[in-house]
């Protein structure tokens, strides 16, 4: 049924990419938007018209600066965001992959009473509204005298463990039966198989799991503004950046802001972009399948 | 779950197995009993210990952070967060002539004033909004107006932006499930906006929405020149809410087109080969095959979202501070900056069954049938 190109389909072709540009377009722009910003000075930023690049208000040459990311990176603040985020996010990944394998081990591979039970309650909690415990939570946290970088990491395990769980269990599911069986003849008490045979196999997707566990604790803003107003120094990025005032006390430095932004997103976007395969997988194996 | 059970024959009922393997069923058992008494021990104090903690204090006057005396007061708190009072407002008579007064200015009828209709026992209710129905002219009032705006707020906010979401997304996946030459890169730039950290993308969004020229929006508007002046889209009521549904759609939609497109993928094409052949068009095969067969993602996908957007925090907080809340922003605000912890667990637990009714109805209504 190939016909040749008939001006009807060039027009289709050519609404087709423009079709793409404008995705494209609209998905890429903020980011764009915030990357020529952060490369302006204050009164480049200010200029009117406002310039796709960077530009000399004089001249209109090409001129970008990189002040706005000297000061973010001499702002402590920053930098101590960055830390303490780091640490919180992978502390309670690490931990929400541990319990978490365990649980989805049990839950996808053991014969067991209530296991019917336990993932109904394993599949609510991933719907869990977080901020009803709020208040709840932080009575915990008053009463056991944790810091705030503590309850962060334990706080979080209120949405990474129920996603790794669940996640896990499905990839657990899938693995083949005989695997168990065949190392059950060989002696292999269950919890050997788990550890010598199915870990293993679990390699991937704990890594696109845990990266995702990752991004989600990367991103909490809640219950680090909560927990952090009293304890300013273990603010993490996101509330570092929501924070942010700049070096001179001024209207908001919005050049600055864009390049700690930047600063942020940068590492993200290309660990994302690596892990790309993965990470579209585990989404929709985490929804779709679930 | 973890009962001790010696009577072996009681066991064999539970569990239909050969009778040899009963011993390393029962080992079985234990060990799973083990591995999962971790997650479960941490959701008991993160979750369930919380919970109970906020569902007691819902009820009772606690200050956050405060030595005060609590006490209980019952019902107390989601009688102020839920009164809501709708009244009639009379045209207002001018006494010398009786006629109706109308605004010299607008032409328009002037009204009772609201604070005179409403009731100010036992609490004062306040204005929240006017409508006219059938010539007549009404006042809604609340006692607590900023939890009935929240609430309103949060339901236009997630009603709008699932739905764009979901056209969009639907759009996108579309576009990329069809081949074409750039398909990776796009599939590449269409994890961009999901991995950028929300707080990061409000403060993306707020410069360019920034007030002045220097704001990208203003700017732009002002090169089409479709506006005199520039707008302060974020300080004026009425951009607000349309500012936040903008950056959560932009924010979103590559994750609900990711889920959608996943669904695309696995439908099997000789369906379409032979709608082709039976001479269906591509708009027909659209309805008839591609809607129907992607129902379970659709469905999935707006579970998982419309629960998110019911709980949006991270946006209105950094975005509009305190000028309007969303149904979290609220619950915080009086927790942290009005230190009414009674009061603020009250609106966590109207969530928690907003979200409850929300999930249970979707996966009813949609048959979403999991595991």
């Amino acid at each position: 049924m190939k016909k040749s190109l008939k001006p009807y389909d060039i027009l289709k072709r050519v609404g087709f990419n423009f079709m793409i540009i404008f995705v494209l377009l609209y998905l890429l722009f903020p980011f764009y938007w915030a990357v020529n910003s952060s490369l302006k000075t204050e009164s480049q930023l200010f200029m009117t018209p406002a310039t796709a690049v960077p530009r000399d208000p004089a001249t209109l040459e090409f001129s970008p600066t990189l002040q706005n990311y000297s000061v973010v990176l001499r702002d402590g603040q920053f930098l101590r965001g960055l830390a303490n985020s780091t640490i919180v996010a992978t502390a309670s990944t690490s931990l929400a992959l541990i319990a978490g394998s365990f649980a989805a081990f049990a839950l996808g591979k053991l014969r067991f009473r209530g296991r019917r039970p336990a993932l109904y309650l394993i599949l609510a909690m991933t719907m869990f509204p977080q901020v009803t415990v709020l208040t709840g939570l932080y009575a915990v946290i008053t009463v056991l005298g944790l810091s705030a970088i503590v309850s962060m990491i334990f706080s979080y395990l209120l949405f990474t463990l129920p996603f790794t769980t669940w996640v896990l269990t499905s990839f657990f599911k899938g693995l083949p039966n005989e695997l168990m069986e065949s190392a059950q003849v060989d002696g292999a008490t269950p919890f050997q198989t788990f550890r010598r045979i199915l870990l293993p196999l679990t390699a991937p997707a704990l890594v696109t799991t845990g990266l995702l566990a990752f991004i989600a604790a990367w991103n909490e803003y809640l219950f680090a503004l909560t927990f952090t107003a009293i304890e300013p120094g273990s603010r993490t990025v996101p509330v570092a950046i929501a924070f942010f005032t700049g070096a001179v006390a001024h209207q908001e430095p919005f050049g600055e802001i864009m390049a700690a932004a930047s600063l942020v997103t940068i590492p993200l976007v290309v660990l994302v972009l690596i892990f790309q395969r993965r990470i579209v997988a585990g989404l929709t194996s985490g929804a779709i399948k679930g | 779950m973890a009962v001790k059970n010696d009577g072996a024959s009681s066991k064999k009922s539970f569990l239909p197995r050969k009778p040899n393997f009963s011993i390393p069923a029962r080992r079985e058992e234990k060990l799973a009993l083990k591995l999962l008494l971790p997650t479960l021990l941490i959701i008991g104090i993160i979750a369930f210990y919380p919970l109970a903690h906020v569902f007691y204090t819902s009820f009772t006057d606690r200050i956050f952070a405060g030595r005060e005396e609590t006490n209980f007061i019952g019902f107390d708190n989601y009688r102020r967060l839920l009164s809501v009072h709708i009244a009639t407002l009379d045209p207002v008579i001018d006494e010398t002539t009786g006629e109706i007064v109308v605004d010299p200015e607008t032409g328009e009828v002037v009204y009772e004033r609201p604070i005179d209709i409403l009731p100010r026992e036992p609490i004062r209710f306040r204005e929240v909004n006017q409508f006219t129905l059938f010539g007549t002219r009404y006042v809604v009032g609340a006692t607590d107006r900023n939890f009935v705006l929240a609430f309103s707020n949060t339901f236009i906010f997630t009603v709008v932006s699932v739905f764009l979401e979901l056209v969009l997304g639907l759009a996108i996946a579309l576009i990329v499930n069809s081949k074409f030459r750039f398909r990776g890169p796009m599939r590449a730039a269409m994890l961009v906006p999901w991995a950028v950290i929300t707080v990061v993308s409000a403060r993306m969004w707020e410069w360019m929405l920034a007030p002045g020229r220097a704001g990208m929006f203003n700017a732009f508007f002002d090169w089409l020149g479709v506006v005199e002046r520039p707008i302060a889209f974020l300080a004026i009521s009425t951009f607000q809410l349309p500012a936040m549904i903008a950056v959560d759609v932009w924010k979103t939609t590559p994750f609900m087109a990711l889920l959608l497109l996943a669904g695309l993928q696995t439908m099997p094409e000789d369906i379409f080969e032979a709608a082709e052949i039976d001479g269906a068009s591509k708009v027909r095969q659209f309805f008839t095959i591609t809607l129907p067969l992607l129902k379970p993602a659709i469905a999935v996908a707006l579970v998982f979202r419309t629960l998110d957007a019911l709980r949006v925090f991270d946006i209105f907080q950094v975005m509009l501070g305190q000028s309007q809340y969303s149904l979290a922003s609220y619950n915080y605000f009086q927790l942290v900056a009005n230190r009414n912890m009674g009061l603020a667990s009250a609106i966590g637990v109207l969530i928690f069954f907003l979200i409850f009714i929300f999930a249970i109805s979707y996966i009813r209504m949609l048959g979403v049938q999991r595991e």
